[in-house]
């Protein structure tokens, strides 16, 4: 066959061609140049390769990404901690007692002024908790992001709330119940874990079993429900263990899991 | 450009943002699994393929230009990683052995089809898996991972034009390889 007819259709199964293509492929098959039979058979082959099934990547892949990320991220982290300690470093090399003495001065009386002029108690208490309900804030959103990075980062925000309000709890636990990421989940009940003492966290935690999936997460929950003493946990492994296909390290530690909290 | 593009992403990782590899990770690890899984049969093996693209962004993730589009560099480097996971293997000799297991995992295929009659689908895939390599990845790049002839003939280093005429005729060989197992089967 022509080489330029090989080629109009391999555009016409790539779904390239406009109208006016079209047609010419059209009179191309008409006049018998491109046999019709031929180009029938491609264009169905074309259309049945789309039903071949792939099987999905394992929950493993997500989970060596962003350990492979986090550790880059440590590494670049460090490279400029050592910077930035070098800076005062170089600077101190450079002075003199007496540069010291007249900075240490200036301090003093920078150390004086602010104590006069500085803003109250009651201010600064003000603007802390300002700033928890912007982190919260922050978290909640983020938790919402498209990527599994952000999700962690916001996990690790709420480590930093001194407390938690309804709305984040209730964030955390809907990403624990309903996250794709492992990673994220497992960064999850860590945080929660902090909290362990609200009542709904606790009741949040014991629910959260049946809903998964994954074996590092379930064993996860297990750990975590030891540390926290939920006895009301041990009827949900049980009916894990009765219902589910699970594997047999997993198995092993729900019945020990089982045997401590009972 | 777009701030969530592919490309202000990476230009994102390029100046810092590690976290911006996340969502290009998301958009990317299955395609980019499916064209290891098409192309190898080998689940472990295309996870660690995946892997690898990743790493190497991450390590020369300095050199990125921002010149052209982001899924033609992507699977430039995803074609390398798989070019030198089969060399390396190559070197340690395990390729013989994967062709013999894949020729006797592929005769078995045949018998089960023959005893099965079977379904059009599993004849497709076994007609595809029996395709020249090149002519696989052509069809696997274009009908799966949705690359434009124009890109395909970037990572080959050849023009659109020598990619059409490939593509059809891969398309062709990939018929008569169908219609040959089917006869076989009916024989069967």
């Amino acid at each position: 066959m022509d080489k330029n007819y090989e080629q109009l259709i391999a555009d016409y199964l790539a779904g390239n061609l406009d109208k006016e293509q079209k047609v010419r492929v059209e009179e191309l098959i008409a006049s018998g140049e491109i046999d019709f039979v031929e180009f029938r058979e491609l264009e169905t082959l074309h259309e049945d390769l789309g039903a071949i099934p792939i099987p999905k990547p394992s929950e493993q892949q997500s989970i060596r990404f962003y350990e492979m990320l986090e550790e880059e991220k440590q590494q670049v982290r460090a490279s400029w901690t050592n910077r930035l300690l070098e800076i005062p470093r170089s600077i101190f090399a450079l002075l003199t007692m007496p540069r010291l003495a007249y900075a240490a001065v200036l301090l003093m009386i920078g150390g004086f002024a602010g104590a006069q002029f500085g803003s109250s108690d009651s201010e600064i208490e003000q603007l802390s908790r300002e700033m928890q309900q912007m982190k919260e804030m922050m978290m909640v959103n983020m938790l919402e992001g498209a990527s599994a990075a952000d999700r962690l980062k916001a996990v690790n925000i709420s480590t930093e709330l001194p407390g938690a309000d309804t709305e984040a709890i209730h964030a955390l636990l809907f990403t624990l119940n309903n996250d794709p990421s492992v990673n994220v989940r497992v960064q999850t009940i860590e945080a929660l874990k902090r909290w362990g003492d609200n009542e709904r966290v606790r009741q949040g935690l014991v629910q959260s079993i049946a809903k998964q999936q994954s074996p590092i997460v379930i064993v996860e929950l297990a750990d975590a429900m030891l540390e926290l003493e939920l006895k009301n946990s041990a009827p949900e492994f049980q009916r894990l263990l009765q219902e589910r296909e699970l594997d047999y390290t997993v198995q092993q530690k729900l019945q020990t899991s089982i045997a401590m909290l009972m | 450009m777009n701030s969530n593009s592919d490309k202000a992403l990476m230009m994102k990782v390029k100046n810092g943002d590690l976290d911006k590899l996340g969502l290009l990770f998301e958009r990317y690890h299955r395609p980019l699994f499916g064209y290891f899984y098409r192309m190898s049969k080998e689940q472990e093996v295309s996870e660690d393929l995946v892997q690898s693209v990743f790493e190497r962004l991450l390590k020369y993730r300095q050199t990125y230009s921002g010149d052209g589009k982001f899924s033609t560099w992507l699977f430039s480097i995803a074609r390398n990683a798989h070019i030198d996971h089969y060399r390396k293997e190559q070197r340690n000799g395990v390729t013989l052995e994967i062709d013999e297991n894949r020729l006797e995992a592929e005769d078995n295929g045949q018998e089960l089809l023959v005893r099965n009659k079977a379904d059009k689908k599993e004849i497709l895939e076994k007609a595809l898996d029996l395709l020249e390599e090149e002519k696989r990845e052509i069809i696997i790049l274009s009908r799966y991972e949705g690359l434009k002839y124009k890109e395909i003939a970037e990572l080959y280093d050849t023009t659109e034009g020598a990619v059409k005429v490939k593509m059809f005729r891969a398309m062709k060989e990939l018929k008569n390889l169908v219609n040959q197992i089917d006869k076989d089967c009916s024989y069967g």
